[in-house]
C-alpha cells in the first residue's frame, strides 16, 4: 500500500471516529472536538488522494481547498465554543437540553 | 450600456458584502446604511433578471479562468427565481427589521443579515460544489448568529444544536465533494455531469452529500432542531430561516440531484419514492404537531416542517411539471412564510407573548396584521385564488399524469391540517375580551403591519402571475436532465 | 529498499498515533487531557502533511489547527465551571449500534478510494499550465489567489462573520486579570518582533515557496494571543472605528482590486497578467493583517470597544 492510500484510508478512520463521538458524546466540548476531528478526516482524504500525480508535484487544487477548510474550521469552532459558554452560563452545564441529566 | 453590462451577477454578491462591512463599520448608521445596501441588491437582481429573461442564461467565469481550473456562476431560471423569491424577502424583512428591533441589537443583526443575503445570492449562482460549501458556511454560520440574537436560554440552545447540525451536514457534503473531485476530476456541476457514472461508490457519495443536505434542509426525520431555532429566534430571522435558509441547502440537492447524479430518469423516479414517503411523513407529522402547539411561533415554525415536506413529493414524478410546481411552492411557501411570521412578531411585540389561547382582541388593534394572517394562510392552504393553490394544482396535475396520484392524498390532508391550525389561530384572534381587563397593549409601528401585508398580498398575487412566474422559470430549461 | 520500507513504516506508525490520539480526545473523561491530545493530534497532522507533499497545508495546519484552535479550545476550558465531567453511561446498545453502523461506513467509505486509480493527475497539468500567467511561482498560491481567488474572498467574508457572531454573543464573564509572570513578559517582549517578522518573511515567500497570506496572519495572530495573555490591551481610542477599519480592509481590499479591473474591460477577479504580481502581494498583505487581527480578537473572545463591567482598561506600556 502507497502511503497515499494509507493516509486516506486513516482519514477515513478519523472520520466515522469524529461521527461516531459526535452523535454518542454529550458534553458540547467533546462534540467541537469530534466535529474537528471529523473535518481533519476529510481534508487527509482530499490532500492524499492528490498526492496521487506521478511526477512528485502533488495537485495543487486539493490543498488550496484545504487550506480554505481548515480556515472555515477555525472559525467554526470560535463561535461553537462561543455559543457553549452562552449554554454553561445560562444552564449550568455544558449540555444541549435533551442530554441533561437532571 | 451600464444596464447591459455583464458584472451584475458579481454585484448581487458584492454589494451585500460591502454593504455588511459598511453597516459594521460605521455603527451608528448601520440601520440607513442596510437599507441603502438591500435596495441595491434589489435593483441589481431585478437588472440581472431583466437581462436573463431577454437574453437567457448567463455564465461568469471568475477571474477569467474557465472550469475545471477556475470558478463559473450560472444563472438560468432555476436560479433566477431563487434569487428573485430571496431579494423580494430580504427587501421586506429588512424593512420590517428596521422597525422591529429597537436597541442595540441592530448593530449586529444589520452586518450578519447582509453576510447571509450575499452568501444566498452566491450560492443561487454558483455551479462548483465546493464553492457551495463555502457558501453554506457563511450561511450557517450567520444564521446560527441571527438565531442568537434573541438572547434568551431558549434561542441559545437552538442555536448551539443548530450550528453542530449546521457543521455536521456541511462535514457529510465536503466528504462527497472530496471523493468527487477525485473521482472525476473536477468539481464543477456542468462538467461533473458529464463525466459522472453510475458506478457502484456512486450510492455511498450520493447518500452522503444527501443526507448532510437533507440534515440542513431539515427534512423528516432529520427535522428535529428546527422547530426550537425558528421559534426562539427573532421574527424577522425566524422568516429569514423558514423562507430562504432551509431552501438554500434544498436547492443544492436539487441541483445535484438532477445535473451531477448519474441516475438514469427511471432510477431517479423509484429513488425519489424514498422523498417522497418522507415528505408526505413531514407534512403529515408537522401538521399534526402544528395543531397541537400552543404558542404561535412554535405552530409557524411547524408548519415550516410540514411545507419542507411538500418540497419532497415532485421527486418520485421526476416530471418538468413536478418540478415546476415544487419551485412554484418554494417561492409561495417563502412569501407567505414570511408574511406569517411578521404577524406573529407584530403580535408579539404588540401584547408581549405569543400564547394563542390569549390572543383576543387582536383583530381589533391589529386588523391589518389579522388579515395578513388570513391571506398567507389562505396561501399555505392552497385555496383559490392563490400562490399556493397554484403549486398544488401543478403538483396534482403532474402526479396525476405520471400515474402517481396517491401523492395527491398527501396534499389534501395537509391542506385540511393547515386549514386547523390556520382556522385555531383565527378563532383565538377574533374574540372580543373586555379591554378594561386587558394589559394595555403595545402599539406597533405601521411599517411592520404594512409589510406583512403586502407579503401576504404577493402570496395571493402569485396565483395570478402564475404563467410570467412559470415563464421565468423555463429559462435554460434547467429541469431536462432529469425527467421522464 | 530499505529506505523505502523504513519511510512507509513511519507513515504507518504516524496513521495509527493519529487514529488513537483522536480516539483518546473523544474518550478521554478529563476535558483538559482532551484538548491536549487534540493539539498533540494537530500536530502530528501536520507532519502528516509534510509527507503527504503539503507544506502550506502544515504550516496552516500547524499554525491555526493545531495554535490557534488550541488556544481557543484551553481559553475556553478556562471558562467552562467544570472540568471533569463524566459522561453519563450511555446504554451498550446504542454503542454497539453506532460503532456497527460506523463500521460499515468505514467499509463503504474504504472500497469507494481503494477503487480509485492509484495514479491520477487532477487539475495538475492545468495549474501547471496557466502558471506563469498566474504570475506567482508557488501553485497553491496560485490557486487561493488567482484561480480560485472567490473562493479566497469569500473565507475571509467566513472570518470576519465569525468574529461578527462572537461579539454579537456580548461579553461572557471575562478572563480575570492574570497576575503578569515577569518571564512571559521578557518572552512576549522578545518574540512578538519575531513573530511579525517572520509573518511578513511567510507573506513574501508565499509566491513562490510553501507560505501566503493565511500562514502569515496565524503567525500575526500568535503574537496577538501571546499579547493577551500577557495581559496587554488595546488603548481605548483605537478599539472601535480603527480596529474594525483593520478588520475589514483585507476583504474590502480583496474586493476593490477585483472589481478595480473591471473597469479597465476586464472580468471581476481577473488581474493583467503583467501587474498581477504586485497586486496580489498587495492583496495578500492586506489580508493577511486582517487574517491575524481577527483571528487574534476571536481569541480574545470580545469587542473591546465595549467596556464590560469587570475588568478596567489599563493601558499598560506595551504599544504594538
Amino acid at each position: 500500500m502507497t502511503p497515499v492510500f494509507l493516509y486516506a484510508l486513516v482519514g477515513i478512520v478519523l472520520f466515522s471516529i469524529g461521527l461516531y463521538g459526535l452523535i454518542l458524546y454529550k458534553h458540547l466540548l467533546r462534540k467541537i472536538l469530534a466535529i474537528n476531528i471529523m473535518g481533519s478526516g476529510v481534508f487527509l482524504v482530499m490532500v492524499a488522494l492528490a498526492a496521487r500525480t506521478e511526477e512528485g508535484v502533488p495537485d495543487a487544487v486539493p490543498h488550496a481547498m484545504v487550506i480554505t477548510g481548515i480556515v472555515v474550521a477555525v472559525s467554526a469552532t470560535a463561535l461553537a465554543l462561543a455559543l457553549m459558554l452562552r449554554v454553561n452560563e445560562k444552564t449550568g452545564q455544558a449540555v444541549l437540553p435533551e442530554d441533561r441529566e437532571t | 450600456m451600464f444596464i447591459d453590462s455583464p458584472h451584475w451577477i458579481t454585484a448581487i454578491i458584492l454589494i451585500p458584502i460591502l454593504g455588511a462591512v459598511a453597516s459594521f463599520l460605521w455603527r451608528q448608521h448601520s440601520v440607513k446604511l442596510a437599507l441603502i445596501a438591500a435596495t441595491g441588491t434589489t435593483t441589481s437582481v431585478g437588472i440581472l433578471s431583466w437581462q436573463v429573461i431577454n437574453s437567457g442564461v448567463q455564465r461568469y467565469e471568475l477571474g477569467a479562468w474557465n472550469a475545471p481550473l477556475g470558478i463559473e456562476l450560472y444563472v438560468d431560471g432555476l436560479s433566477l427565481s431563487m434569487l428573485l423569491v430571496t431579494a423580494i424577502v430580504g427587501f421586506a424583512i429588512s424593512i420590517y427589521a428596521s422597525a422591529y428591533f429597537r436597541d442595540d441589537k441592530t448593530n449586529f443583526f444589520w452586518p450578519l443579515w447582509l453576510f447571509l443575503w450575499s452568501a444566498l445570492n452566491a450560492l443561487f449562482v454558483s455551479s462548483d460544489i465546493f464553492n457551495l460549501f463555502v457558501t453554506l458556511e457563511i450561511i450557517g454560520l450567520s444564521a446560527v448568529a441571527l438565531v442568537a440574537l434573541s438572547g434568551g436560554v431558549d434561542a441559545i440552545t437552538a442555536a448551539m444544536r443548530y450550528l453542530l447540525v449546521s457543521l455536521l451536514g456541511s462535514m457529510l457534503y465536503l466528504m462527497g465533494v472530496a471523493l468527487l473531485y477525485h473521482s472525476y476530476g473536477t468539481v464543477d456541476m456542468a462538467l461533473l455531469s458529464l463525466r459522472t457514472e453510475m458506478i457502484p461508490s456512486m450510492w455511498l457519495i450520493m447518500g452522503l452529500m444527501t443526507a448532510g443536505l437533507l440534515l440542513k434542509t431539515a427534512l423528516f426525520p432529520l427535522h428535529f432542531w428546527l422547530p426550537s431555532a425558528h421559534s426562539s429566534a427573532p421574527a424577522p430571522v425566524s422568516a429569514l430561516l423558514s423562507a430562504l435558509v432551509v431552501k438554500a441547502s434544498f436547492y443544492i440537492l436539487w441541483r445535484l440531484w438532477i445535473v451531477v447524479f448519474p441516475l438514469n430518469e427511471y432510477a431517479r423516479a423509484d429513488l425519489g419514492v424514498i422523498f417522497g414517503i418522507l415528505g408526505a411523513l413531514a407534512v403529515v407529522w408537522g401538521g399534526v404537531k402544528a395543531l397541537q402547539q400552543t404558542r404561535l411561533k412554535l405552530l409557524i415554525a411547524y408548519s415550516t416542517v410540514m411545507q419542507i415536506g411538500y418540497l419532497f413529493l415532485a421527486f418520485p414524478l421526476a416530471s418538468v411539471m413536478g418540478w415546476k410546481a415544487t419551485l412554484y411552492f418554494i417561492m409561495t411557501h417563502a412569501v407567505a412564510k414570511t408574511a406569517m411570521f411578521m404577524v406573529a412578531g407584530n403580535i408579539l411585540i404588540h401584547k408581549g407573548h405569543d400564547r394563542i389561547a390569549d390572543l383576543y382582541s387582536t383583530v381589533q388593534n391589529l386588523p391589518l396584521t389579522i388579515v395578513a394572517f388570513s391571506l398567507s394562510g389562505i396561501s399555505l392552504m392552497g385555496l383559490p385564488p392563490s400562490g399556493g393553490f397554484v403549486a398544488k394544482w401543478l403538483l396534482l396535475e403532474a402526479a396525476v399524469v405520471s400515474g402517481q396520484w396517491w401523492w395527491g392524498i398527501v396534499l389534501l390532508v395537509g391542506g385540511l391540517l393547515t386549514g386547523a391550525y390556520v382556522f385555531k389561530v383565527l378563532g383565538y384572534a377574533f374574540i372580543q375580551e373586555d379591554s378594561n381587563n386587558a394589559p394595555r397593549p403595545i402599539g406597533i409601528s405601521k411599517r411592520m403591519e404594512w409589510m406583512a401585508l403586502c407579503m401576504a398580498l404577493f402570496a395571493i398575487v402569485l396565483g395570478f402571475i402564475a404563467p410570467f412566474i412559470l415563464g421565468i422559470i423555463d429559462i435554460g430549461s434547467p429541469f431536462t436532465k432529469g425527467v421522464l | 529498499m530499505e529506505e523505502i520500507d523504513l519511510l512507509l513504516l513511519f507513515d504507518a506508525v504516524l496513521g495509527f498515533t493519529l487514529v488513537w490520539l483522536a480516539w483518546q480526545t473523544l474518550s478521554s473523561l478529563d476535558l483538559f487531557r482532551a484538548v491536549v491530545l487534540f493539539i498533540a493530534f494537530g500536530l502530528l497532522m501536520a507532519l502528516a502533511w509534510v509527507r503527504l507533499d503539503a507544506p502550506d497545508v502544515a504550516l496552516a495546519e500547524a499554525t491555526i489547527g493545531a495554535g490557534l484552535t488550541g488556544a481557543l479550545l484551553l481559553s475556553a476550558l478556562a471558562q467552562l465551571s467544570a472540568r471533569q465531567k463524566h459522561e453519563s453511561e450511555t446504554s451498550l446498545f446504542l454503542r454497539l449500534t453506532l460503532g456497527v453502523l460506523m463500521f460499515f461506513l468505514l467499509i463503504g467509505l474504504g472500497y469507494i478510494v481503494f477503487s480509485l486509480p492509484p495514479q491520477a493527475l487532477g487539475l495538475s497539468v492545468e495549474v501547471a499550465k496557466n502558471i506563469e500567467l498566474s504570475a506567482v511561482a508557488n501553485p497553491v498560491t496560485a490557486v487561493l489567489i488567482n484561480y480560485r481567488s472567490y473562493d479566497t474572498l469569500l473565507e475571509l467574508g467566513v472570518l470576519l462573520l465569525a468574529l461578527l457572531a462572537v461579539w454579537s454573543l456580548g461579553s461572557a464573564s471575562t478572563r480575570k486579570s492574570a497576575f503578569v509572570n515577569p518571564v512571559l513578559d521578557l518572552l512576549t517582549r522578545i518574540l512578538v518582533p519575531v513573530f511579525i517578522l517572520v509573518s511578513g518573511y511567510l507573506l513574501w515567500v508565499g509566491a513562490f515557496a510553501p507560505g501566503g497570506a493565511f500562514q502569515a496572519g496565524a503567525v500575526l495572530a500568535a503574537a496577538g494571543v501571546l499579547l493577551f495573555l500577557n495581559d496587554w490591551h488595546l488603548e481605548s481610542k483605537y478599539t472601535g472605528f480603527a480596529l474594525r477599519s483593520v478588520l475589514v480592509i483585507g476583504l474590502v481590499m480583496f474586493i476593490a482590486i477585483g472589481f478595480g479591473f473591471v473597469f479597465l474591460d476586464r472580468v471581476f477577479l481577473e488581474y493583467p497578467p503583467e501587474l498581477a504580481g504586485g497586486f496580489i502581494l498587495l492583496i495578500e498583505a492586506a489580508a493577511s493583517l486582517s487574517i491575524g487581527i481577527i483571528l487574534a480578537a476571536l481569541f480574545l473572545g470580545r469587542d473591546p470597544s465595549v467596556k464590560s463591567d469587570s475588568c478596567s482598561d489599563i493601558d499598560t506600556g506595551v504599544h504594538k
